[in-house]
């Protein structure tokens, strides 16, 4: 049973991989950085997170390990796999195709 | 994909199966820590720890859906819940053993009946023939408006032979079996004259020796043989120095020159027919003897291979031309001829093959309503689980889940169903082949395989998708609230159920008066062949055949042969009358004799007269039980010093004679016949038909033994005795025996088996039909016994509430009854529409009874409503003992 994402399907997909991109993060940390990077305005459904990053690894995108937090505690961080990386590339370059399409439109409908 | 990833992600899939326990901690734990740093996070924002707890909880989201939802994105749920779900039905299911058994066992008879036809349909239609690129092996016959399928004249065939193009080979045959002497008694071997190059149409090979050349065809080189495996092996000892050696056949030396391997199997042929199969033991040269340019006697049966890529039809274009060239030279002779170039296969199967469709389309019916019989009992469970399942609904389950898990239970009934099926599948092939009409084709191959197999498995995984799926979708359907409310107490919401099991019940009746008309018909058809007068008397008559070698026996000898073994055996005490003749009735004859003269009459323009022709003793009537009309038959004065003398039969009067007597009158053979060559008629005999199915008898004609133009070295022999014909075998060997100790008494059948195969073929369909509707009948009354049961239940309200009301059991009774028939009427009614559509199906398989019989109609819809009102009964008489106080507090 999955419940309508807040978010564009497919693009949490694309949040996920450019955020863990940088350096291994774990679940927790993916929620709240696509939330503060973005200024609070995407509010990912915690409840949807984890079954993307299962389906994600699934598909070989990202891998997963057990490592410990700067707090000492475990956690499962996710990291990207090669293939993952040329993956971004190719969603990046897609969402930027997709809103340099829809700037055109409203840009066309301002003037 | 790249194969790095894909290994990678097979890799994830195996870890997650391999270790699953392992997996579902670390989701466990990944979860937890999420939850905790909000937990932390939340008690930051200065939340009490149980308020940020649950603030906490809801922010995340159901818990155990996340679960379920990341299972179901490492795909391995699907495997894992296939097989939690597999248990779980096993449970259910074990824990009512009677609805199992009964809906189990149903399937187990549906689908073991289809399992057992596909066997048959496996071994005869869809395995290939034994010959090696089977496809491009025709049969070549003529053909002209008189007859369908002819064979050929053998210098006919040798010119098409020499000219053909469309042929990589092109063989001829017929039947010429040979009696072996020397070794042990005497004993006739059914075998064929063949031309060269028969073999190599087959596409087989001798396993010693060479197969005949051209040259084992030139009269003269013909005393060579081959012989099969079997004859080797049980009258040769398989002796490895047999190339060469002489044996004795039918008192003449032949040189063995080959030895076929086993498994060699005989493509079937239509003049005097050996089934086909492993069933020809010896095979020698055919010789072109005679006179190459009288073209007027038929008598090779043609094979050929067709060469790659020639289809059969451009194989047939070719043979016309052919005859079309060479009726220049014998105009005569090749007068209205076509060819007919049929695949071996078709020849072969051909004639079984609307049976054994019309077959599998009745057992297909069996299982579907078998299905609907299934979902009706499926349904009639789902509305007592309907509280489980809301309970299931309501904890989190999702709506595919239920009916995945729901159709767990109907495949796991599906499965049991097939494996019992396939233990009756074994049983009734057995059964089926011990009961197969007589010369079907194939039948040695009838086998459960793996094909069968996989075909049962396949029909198990449809019917329970089938079955499962309408109550699986009508279980997640009810509303949850309602459910839970009422507790599944049986309430009446929702007439949705109780519609589509009644729709699942008509559907089931009209397929039920479907078989049931199909075998109604057949039942008809087969009363109908059994009451037709067949011409003869079969009881206490034997037959057996007794054949001259020719060099034996001149024509002379043959003749006086013939007359004292009649005589010989009239003289036995317990022997009414006892006669020799060419043919025996329904034995697959089918010469003819064509061009003949009749006096005074022309035959009509482009025909000639023709009829069937044979030649009979004396007694060989009175024998047979084939009565006189007219005249007289023949006597011992029909001899060579007599005039000629001729019998006809009622059709043959009829047709050339009409509306005069035929007796008196004169036919000759003869292109310019003097006064001896006129043939009188003394006698009109009744009509025997060529089978008993055929529509009318064809035109027959008798000459006498001593009067015939060829001498006939082979006769059989029919001896008629007052009780068990079996009894007389002896006396009919002693007989043979006494007049020359070398012949062999061959074929010793009783007449009444003889024409007991003759109806095989139809008491087989029957009694399969009968059988599959019978099933069929038995599960719509179970079905309909169910819907009533299940409304009469809903309704106890409703029934208490009438009957307080002032309503009589007699009332409540007929309310039930009605309902019951009323599905049933709807059921007959589309059932006889439908038998009217299906008709033609049968058309063919159905001896003077048509495929809309009002008899059959009429008879099976008071059958079918009758048993409907029998199933309502039960539950009606539940209805009417309803105790009113009781039914109302109840609600």
């Amino acid at each position: 049973m999955s419940k309508p994402s807040d978010l564009i399907q497919g693009t949490l997909d694309l949040l996920i991989l450019r955020t863990i991109a940088l350096e291994p993060v774990h679940g927790w940390a993916i929620a709240k950085r696509i939330e503060q990077v973005s200024e609070d305005v995407l509010q990912v459904t915690q409840g949807a997170l984890y079954p993307a990053l299962h389906r994600l690894e699934q598909q070989g995108w990202i891998q997963a390990s057990w490592r410990k937090t700067e707090t000492g505690r475990e956690a499962k961080f996710y990291d990207l796999t090669p293939a993952g990386r040329v993956q971004l590339e190719k969603e990046l370059a897609q969402w930027q195709r997709l809103s340099n399409a829809v700037g055109l439109v409203i840009r066309m409908a301002e003037e | 994909m790249k194969p790095p990833r894909r290994l990678h992600i097979v890799r994830l899939r195996l870890r997650t199966l391999a270790r699953r326990q392992r997996v579902e901690a670390d989701l466990e734990r990944e979860l937890r820590f999420h939850l905790e740093r909000q937990v932390e996070e939340n008690e930051a924002l200065g939340l009490s720890p149980a308020e940020a707890r649950r603030a906490a909880l809801r922010k995340l989201g159901g818990l155990t859906q996340i679960h379920e939802e990341c299972r179901d994105m490492r795909r391995i749920n699907y495997i894992e819940n296939f097989w939690r779900d597999l248990r779980y039905a096993f449970r259910m299911l074990g824990a009512n053993p009677a609805f199992t058994a009964v809906i189990v066992l149903t399937l187990a008879l549906s689908i073991g009946a289809n399992s057992a036809i596909f066997s048959v349909i496996d071994g005869v239609l869809l395995r290939p023939l034994p010959y090696p690129d089977a496809g491009r092996i025709v049969r070549v016959f003529f053909h002209s408006a008189n007859f369908a399928k002819f064979p050929l004249n053998p210098f006919d065939f040798r010119d098409f032979r020499e000219h053909t193009r469309s042929f990589e080979s092109l063989a001829g045959f017929t039947r010429a079996d040979l009696q072996l002497s020397g070794a042990g008694r005497p004993e006739r071997f059914t075998g064929f004259a063949v031309t060269a190059g028969f073999f190599k149409t087959l596409g087989l090979r001798p396993a010693r020796g060479h197969e005949f050349d051209r040259n084992a065809e030139i009269p003269g080189n013909e005393q060579q043989v081959i012989l099969s495996d079997r004859l080797w092996r049980n009258r040769f000892a398989a002796d490895p120095n047999i190339l060469g050696r002489k044996i004795t056949l039918d008192s003449r030396p032949f040189t063995v020159v080959a030895v076929m391997p086993p498994g060699t199997e005989h493509p079937g042929n239509a003049y005097n027919g050996v089934a086909h199969g492993e069933t020809v033991d010896l095979w020698w040269p055919f010789a072109f003897r005679g006179d190459p340019n009288q073209r007027g006697s038929h008598y090779l049966e043609v094979i050929g291979r067709v060469k790659p890529g020639v289809a059969p039809t451009a194989a047939q274009a070719e043979m016309n031309a052919l005859i079309a060239q060479a009726s220049r030279e014998h105009p005569d002779a090749l007068e209205g001829w076509t060819a007919l170039v049929v695949p071996l296969y078709r020849e072969i199967v051909g004639p079984s093959r609307r049976l054994l469709l019309v077959l599998l389309g009745a057992v297909g019916l069996v299982l579907l309503i078998a299905c609907a019989n299934a979902a009706n009992l499926l349904l009639s469970r789902a509305t007592v689980r309907r509280r489980e399942i809301a309970v299931r609904a309501a904890l989190g389950a999702g709506r595919w889940r239920l009916i995945r898990q729901l159709l767990a239970e109907s495949l796991l009934i599906a499965m049991l169903g097939a494996a019992l099926g396939l233990v009756i599948a074994v049983a009734g092939v057995r059964a089926l082949v011990a009961l197969l009409p007589a010369g079907f084709p194939r039948a040695d191959t009838i086998h459960v395989n793996a094909a069968v197999f996989a075909f049962t498995m396949l029909i198990a995984l449809a019917t329970g998708l089938l079955f499962g799926l309408a109550p699986a979708l009508q279980a997640v359907r009810t509303d949850l609230h309602d459910s839970l409310r009422d507790g599944g107490r049986g309430a009446t919401t929702g007439s949705r159920p109780l519609r589509l099991r009644s729709a699942l019940l008509v559907g089931e009746v009209s397929l039920a008066c479907l078989l049931l008309i199909g075998a109604g018909l057949m039942l008809r058809s087969f009363v109908n062949l059994l009451r037709a007068d067949p011409g003869f008397r079969p009881e206490h008559l034997l037959t057996a055949r007794v054949s001259l070698p020719d060099a034996a026996y001149k024509s002379l000898e043959t003749i006086r042969f013939w007359d004292r073994l009649s005589d010989r055996l009239n003289s036995v005490a317990g022997i009414r009358a006892a006669g020799v003749g060419t043919d025996l009735p329904w034995t697959g004859y089918d010469d003819n004799v064509g061009g003949f003269t009749i006096e005074g009459k022309k035959p009509p323009a482009n025909q000639f007269f023709h009829a069937r022709y044979h030649v009979a003793s004396p007694d060989y009537f009175r024998a047979m039980g084939i009565p006189l009309v007219r005249g007289r038959f023949f006597t011992a004065a029909d001899n060579m010093k007599g005039t000629p003398a001729m019998i006809v039969n009622q059709s043959m009067a009829r047709r050339y004679w009409p509306n005069e007597d035929a007796v008196g009158k004169r036919v000759t053979f003869e292109d310019h016949p003097k006064e001896q060559d006129w043939m009188t008629i003394v006698g009109i005999v009744g009509d025997v038909k060529d089978k008993p199915e055929s529509p009318s008898a064809e035109m027959a004609l008798w000459w006498p033994i001593a009067q015939t133009p060829v001498s006939v070295n082979s006769m059989a022999v029919a001896v008629r005795g007052s009780s068990d014909p079996a009894l007389l075998a002896n006396d009919l060997r002693q007989a043979v025996r006494q007049l020359d100790p070398t012949l062999a008494t061959s074929d010793i059948r009783a007449m009444g088996d003889i024409a007991d195969a003759n109806i095989s073929t139809p008491r087989f369909a029957l009694f399969l039909v009968a059988l599959f509707a019978a099933l069929a009948l038995t599960l719509a009354a179970i079905g309909i016994y169910g819907v009533i049961s299940y409304s009469v239940s809903q309704r106890t309200h409703e029934f208490g509430l009438r009957m307080a009301l002032g309503a009589q059991p007699a009332d409540v009774l007929r309310l039930v009854l009605r309902q019951g028939v009323r599905l049933a009427l709807l059921g007959v009614v589309l059932g006889l529409a439908g038998a009217l559509l299906l008709g033609r199906v049968l058309r063919g398989l159905l001896f003077e009874v048509s495929a809309s019989d009002p008899i059959t109609l009429a008879s099976v819809s008071l059958v079918a409503v009758a048993i409907a009102a029998l199933a309502c009964y039960l539950p009606a008489r539940r209805a009417t003992a309803v105790d009113p106080a009781h039914a109302l507090r109840t609600e």
